[in-house]
């Protein structure tokens, strides 16, 4: 373990380009740190927060749930919280959290320094945090959306939600998709220019591939629903048509907005969590997976697939059935792809001497969890099935089989993974594998049985069920095993909690994983790599295990934030890129665009005034210093 | 045929039913247990059709099933097996071995099953969603907050009956239903006759089944549609065609005129205090804001199918509707107690 | 770690020598902005689409008793926007050639461009003979502008700014990329009036004498 890094790393040789790489300390010049690391600690850290809140209010959902007839919750009630459940749980935390980690691992991974745009992340940053803190804020305060995650007109239009929840959501919604779209054009600019020298595109870490593909679905997915929600907003604020039936509109137009966004929303989800899978997966071999560029294609192929799945939500809407047919048959295309990689992993597992630490546990889980959910996504792409599963419990059992065992479950694992690179120490292993556990037989206790509800006619979003309808049993132990997965998270949460402080020293490659990250020091310098490295395979950290014939680049100068642009395919050197430091203005433009679209909710006259107001802002924030030309430059 | 064939599979896993414990977890067998529950009463399971359409439905679902646990058992032994494999001494696949092992299980195999499947469904989902039948009954049903409005249309699609909440069909004859909505949308949802159909404003979506089986039928909408989205249900009764054409031919009819001075009055109180949104056909209560009540004694239901219909739910209902079914949009209104049983006996003669 | 243990690491790349200003596709700012542009053609799409969609279940386009719009002004604001980009293609092709006042003049030529075409669009506001609640084509139409309106806006500010730096001697043929940012964003936000242009103004008529 102790191996000799090859150049200078003590204070004192490091110092100038610490100081140049610093965050400042203090309360108020927290609001003006850029560095991609705590922007996406802090990204991953704030969505955590919203799973508890999120899981908490499913909590509560389920104890009204827990008996026929129950007068627990209210009706209205129930319904923001479910809506705020979903809502919270794709918007607010598992979409962040696959941006937050992508930020925080990219430019380690790819050994660079910094994003492309650090005042545009932290900007993201602040967007999404006071997107999701208004929406609880409206919870607390009882005025929160009650139409669902999807919104549906005309439910969700004045008309039938006079109140402010539903402004609220609007208003929200446009405001996290400009965070998302936000971090998705930095990560993408990010992977495509800032490479380390020779790491061409073949050579990238699958979970960069993976971080690169969500980055482009975003990109083409959110713009939809911005554009959809903000019709929304309209109709409810000006009374305009888009999606009034009587005034030539029609409430369709919104499911198609919606769900030509919503559905690749969900494989946004799961991308980068493929990706996670299969870095943990080589890891704990110790070998390559199997397969890469069958993985990389199948990554895209899903990216590029998922735009033609919106129509499997809208089955039961009296479209043309020929129309229809078309859909099912892309939703069964997509099973392909998913095909495709499972096996390459299975592959890869294959004979291997496997760790079987927390991480690897947490990826195996996937396999069992996923692949049920696979299926049952496989039985609800046939519209016949499906006109009698839709909008039941069998879809919200499918939907969670496929998140949780989609989502959570890599994302628990690359938390459990990268942990040590991020605080330095290492988690208990102990306590993982209990959570590991408790999460395992929860989720399925909680969810299996949702399948059957769904088939004995249980339809969602009902906030009761009469007594004669014989679902109290299941539901009863549903409610049970909810708890049981709660206590399995909180495991999880107190370990991370613990281990902040008393968890084992990680040193820079605890699990001697391949990819560049972990040739850092954990956690990772102001400036991520004293030199940085130069890459000449796709396993940098094994194929180059001894450190003296690592190579680096020279010459980027310590006294200001420099980094390297590289080309786009072959990753050759080809300029330097001065990057700006910390700034107050990412922070004041979010909060005069959060004013404008919080204010356009009461007086629509407000929106104007943020407009103007970030006008001022954004010229504040790229507003160049004098000298402009510094007569050293070359 | 296919009739046949569904049969024999559904006896088939009925078997298998009774020889699993309940609630087995993991694995996908547990679904197995289907019918347990919904046998003990409630009558809105997808598991026990009763009509053509739902019938070629669940079979269906029993093929999915099975290839669906056939499916995942094998990929998990091919899991288990890759990781037992190695666990003493290193053996991984080769480079060759690796690539055809992805290529048959990974493409071949889930393309061969996949296009079964989707060409399977294509096909039954053609049979279900063409055209009915020109001899279909048809009916209209409207979706509102939360209730259902029923009206059964000539040929002429002249409206002959209206009801609420309660629809009667014949058995082994097409029902066609129109389906329409008033505000929001709903879905129109029958398990164990047809699968759902959304309800949308602007918008005229039709459905059809063949009930196959005399006996009464739980549907609930299932598009959530706000507040009471929970308590929005009705009751089909099938019924063979003579008793349904007797039943039809009675709702055609107005309400009888009261013979009682109870009823007398109760019909006085209704026009003065119900009648600006309920109908009854033949008195002055022309409302249409909520359910036809013309033959309101007849039905099974109260409430969108929330209480059974007796005089005490009913003036429970009456008394305090916002009690039983928060937030629906009949307000409560407040009578002397006389008033209260003069209604009640009113209400009693809408046979 | 003890310092004995300390050797030279090896240099493969010098970085000493390598530019430290872009002039356009070796910028990371210049994907940004194209970034930017996919995010917004993907607003103007579902724009269109939605347009469309709309024609379709309408079995009149436009409503009953509404005239298709004149097409006059929307033409010559078609042109201005056009020349516009011609203006502001020849303000890079001077800093490209550190002819900084040539620079200037055409910047804010552009500028004045685009205000007259606010101007057009403005008044042409006043004239519509239809309210935005009115009916789904009112709504489109008000929507559409005002979105399409609100850009170029934004880009004539933007440019403005850039103008204004051009005057303090910001820009030469080495720190160009601020230009060449501003030139792609601005020519998106032109050539974007034209798909709108089309839908706007000559889809109307298209489905009038289609539908009778
Ligand atoms: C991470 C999220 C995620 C993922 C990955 C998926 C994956 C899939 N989903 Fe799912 N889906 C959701 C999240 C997700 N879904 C959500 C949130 C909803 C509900 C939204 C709402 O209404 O609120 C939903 C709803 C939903 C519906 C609409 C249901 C309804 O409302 O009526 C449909 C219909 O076709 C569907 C289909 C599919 C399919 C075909 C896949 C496929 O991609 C699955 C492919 C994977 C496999 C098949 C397993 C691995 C493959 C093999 C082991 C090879 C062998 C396989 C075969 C031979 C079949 N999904
Ligand atoms: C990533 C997505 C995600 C995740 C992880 C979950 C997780 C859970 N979901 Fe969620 N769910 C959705 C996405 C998700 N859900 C969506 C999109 C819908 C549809 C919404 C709609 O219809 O509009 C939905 C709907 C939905 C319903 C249907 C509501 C209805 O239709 O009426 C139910 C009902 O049981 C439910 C339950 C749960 C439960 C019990 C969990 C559990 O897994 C949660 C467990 C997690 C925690 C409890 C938090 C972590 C705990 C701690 C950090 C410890 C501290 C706290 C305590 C121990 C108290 N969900
Ligand atoms: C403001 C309108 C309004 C008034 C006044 C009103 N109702 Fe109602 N009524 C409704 C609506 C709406 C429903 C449907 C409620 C639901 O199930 O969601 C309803 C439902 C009912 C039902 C159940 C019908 C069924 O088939 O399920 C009965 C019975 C009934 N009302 C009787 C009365 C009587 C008696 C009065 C007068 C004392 C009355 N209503 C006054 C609107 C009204
Ligand atoms: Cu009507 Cu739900
Ligand atoms: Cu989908």
């Amino acid at each position: 373990m102790h191996k000799s890094p090859t150049y200078d790393q003590t204070p004192e040789a490091t110092a100038p380009l610490s100081q140049t790489w610093q965050s400042p300390p203090g309360f108020v010049s927290w609001f003006t740190h850029v560095n991609q690391r705590q922007i996406g600690y802090r990204f991953v850290v704030t969505s955590l927060i919203f799973f508890a809140l999120a899981g908490v209010l499913a909590l509560i959902m389920r104890l009204q749930l827990i008996a026929p007839e129950n007068t627990l919750l209210g009706a209205d009630f129930y319904n923001q919280l479910f809506t705020m459940h979903g809502t919270t749980m794709m918007f607010f935390f598992a979409v962040p959290a696959m941006e937050g980690l992508g930020i925080y691992l990219v430019p380690l991974m790819i050994g660079t320094r910094d994003m492309s745009f650090p005042r545009l992340n932290a900007f993201g940053y602040y967007v999404y945090l006071i997107a999701g803190v208004s929406l609880f804020v409206a919870l607390f305060l009882g005025m929160a959306p009650a139409a669902g995650w999807f919104s549906y007109v005309p439910l969700a239009n004045i008309a039938f939600s006079p109140g402010k929840g539903m402004d609220f959501w609007t208003s929200m919604i446009t405001f996290i998709e400009i965070s998302a779209l936000a971090a998705a054009v930095e990560l993408i600019v990010t992977i495509l220019k800032q490479r380390a020298p020779g790491m061409t595109l073949n050579r990238m870490p699958l979970f960069v591939w993976s971080i690169l593909v969500m980055s482009f679905m975003i990109l083409f997915a959110m713009p939809t629903v911005m554009a959809g929600s903000v019709l929304l907003a309209l109709d409810r604020a000006f009374d305009m048509q888009f999606f009034v039936a009587s005034g030539g509109g029609d409430p369709l137009l919104w499911q198609h907005l919606f769900w030509f966004f919503g559905h690749p929303e969900v494989y946004i989800i799961m991308v980068p969590a493929l990706g996670i899978i299969s870095t943990v997966i080589a890891t704990f071999t110790r070998k390559p997976v199997f397969g890469y560029t069958a993985l990389v294609l199948a990554l895209v192929a899903t990216g590029f697939v998922s735009f033609g799945l919106w129509v499997h939500h809208m089955f039961t809407t009296g479209l043309p059935h020929l129309g229809l047919s078309f859909f099912t048959a892309a939703g069964a295309m997509i099973a392909i792809p998913s095909g495709v990689q499972v096996f390459c992993w299975i592959a890869s597992l294959w004979g291997t001497r496997i760790r079987f630490a927390t991480p690897m546990l947490f990826v195996l889980g996937f396999f069992a969890i996923f692949i049920i959910g696979g299926l049952t996504g496989v039985m609800v792409a046939s519209i016949p099935f499906d006109t009698q599963v839709h909008d039941s419990y069998f879809v919200v059992a499918h939907l969670h089989y496929v998140l949780i065992g989609g989502a959570v479950f890599p994302f628990f694992a690359g938390l459990y993974y990268w942990y040590p690179k991020m605080t330095g120490r290492l988690m208990s292993e102990r306590l993982g594998k209990w959570s590991f556990a408790l999460i395992f037989i929860g989720t399925n206790l909680t969810f299996f049985p949702m399948h059957q509800l769904g088939l004995e006619g249980m339809p969602r979003r009902i906030y009761t069920y009469l007594e004669g309808m014989g679902w109290g049993d299941l539901n009863f132990a549903i409610t049970l095993a909810a708890f049981v997965l709660a206590a399995g998270f909180l495991l999880t949460l107190i370990n991370a909690v613990i281990s902040r402080t008393r968890g084992a020293e990680a040193g820079d490659n605890p699990w001697q994983a391949d990819t560049l990250e972990w040739a850092a020091t954990s956690p990772p310098q102001n400036y991520n790599f004293r030199h940085l490295p130069v890459v000449n395979s796709r396993h940098p950290l094994w194929d180059e295990a001894d450190l003296t014939r690592r190579q680096y680049v020279k010459g980027l100068r310590a006294d200001r934030r420099e980094l390297l642009v590289t080309t786009l395919l072959e990753a050759q050197p080809q300029s330097v890129l001065i990057m700006p430091g910390p700034s107050i203005w990412p922070f004041l433009l979010a909060l005069v665009v959060g004013f404008g679209f919080l204010g356009f909710m009461f007086q629509p006259l407000l929106f104007v005034v943020g407009f103007a107001l970030s006008f001022f802002a954004i010229t504040g924030w790229l507003w160049p210093r004098k000298p402009w030309i510094s007569t050293k430059e070359n | 045929m296919k009739r046949q064939t569904s049969r024999i599979l559904s006896s088939l896993t009925s078997a298998a039913r009774q020889g699993l414990p309940d609630g087995c977890g993991l694995i996908g067998l547990c679904l197995l247990s289907g019918g347990t529950a919904a046998q003990q009463g409630a009558r809105q399971s997808t598991l026990q059709p009763a009509s053509t359409q739902a019938q070629s439905i669940e079979l269906l679902w029993w093929i999915m099933l099975w290839a669906g646990v056939a499916i995942f058992l094998a990929v998990m032994a091919l899991l288990a097996w890759a990781l037992w494999h190695g666990r003493h001494r290193e053996s991984p696949l080769g480079l060759t071995a690796s690539k055809n092992f992805v290529l048959l299980a990974g493409v071949a195999i889930p393309a061969l099953v996949l296009v079964i499947l989707v060409g399977g469904s294509l096909l039954l989902g053609r049979s279900i969603a063409s055209t009915p039948p020109p001899d279909a009954i048809q009916v209209r049903v409207t979706g509102w907050m939360w209730w259902w409005e029923i009206e059964y249309l000539d040929s002429a699609g002249n409206v002959t009956a209206t009801t609420a909440n309660e629809m009667h069909v014949p058995v082994d004859r097409p029902v066609a239903i129109e389906l329409v909505s008033g505000d929001v949308i709903h879905s129109f949802w029958v398990p164990q006759l047809q699968g759902k159909t959304d309800m949308v404003p602007g918008k005229v979506n039709s459905s059809w089944f063949v009930a196959t089986e005399a006996g009464q039928y739980r549907g609930q909408c299932a598009e959530f549609c706000g507040l009471q989205h929970a308590l929005m249900a009705f009751v089909v009764v099938a019924r063979p065609e003579a008793e349904f054409n007797a039943w039809l031919a009675h709702q055609a009819e107005p309400a009888p005129t009261p013979t009682t001075d109870a009823a007398q009055q109760g019909l006085e109180v209704f026009e003065q205090s119900c009648g600006q949104c309920h109908r009854v056909r033949g008195t002055r209560a022309v409302g249409v804001i909520g359910p036809d009540l013309t033959h309101l004694a007849s039905r099974r239901t109260l409430a969108a199918a929330t209480l059974t219909n007796n005089q005490g739910h009913l003036a429970g209902w009456i008394g305090d509707p916002q009690r039983v079914k928060p937030g629906n949009k009949m307000p409560r209104t407040l009578l002397s107690p006389q008033d209260m049983n003069n209604l009640l006996a009113y209400l009693g003669t809408l046979e | 770690m003890s310092m004995s243990e300390v050797t030279e690491p090896q240099f493969s790349v010098d970085a000493t020598q390598l530019s430290r200003f872009h002039g356009g596709t070796d910028a990371p700012i210049w994907w940004g902005i194209v970034g930017l542009i996919l995010i917004e053609m993907s607003v103007v799409a579902a724009f269109v689409i939605s347009y469309f969609y709309l024609v379709m279940v309408n079995p009149t386009w436009p409503p009953e008793g509404q005239p298709a719009s004149e097409l006059l002004w929307p033409t010559v604001s078609m042109v201005l926007l056009l020349v516009s980009c011609v203006t502001m293609y020849l303000a890079g092709k001077s800093v490209n050639r550190d002819r900084v006042t040539a620079f200037v003049i055409y910047t804010w030529a552009s500028v004045a461009l685009a205000t007259v075409v606010l101007v057009i669009r403005w008044l042409q506001f006043q004239t519509f003979d239809f309210s935005w609640n009115d009916h789904v084509y009112g709504s489109l139409v008000w929507t559409i502008s005002g979105f399409h309106f609100l850009h170029v806006v934004s880009a004539a500010t933007g440019t403005s700014v850039v103008a204004l730096l051009g005057m303090k001697k910001f820009f030469n043929s080495k720190q160009r990329i601020g230009v060449v940012v501003d030139t792609l964003y601005w020519n998106f936000v032109a050539l974007a009036w034209i798909p709108f242009y089309l839908i706007l103004y000559w889809a109307p008529r298209m489905t009038q004498t289609a539908g009778g």
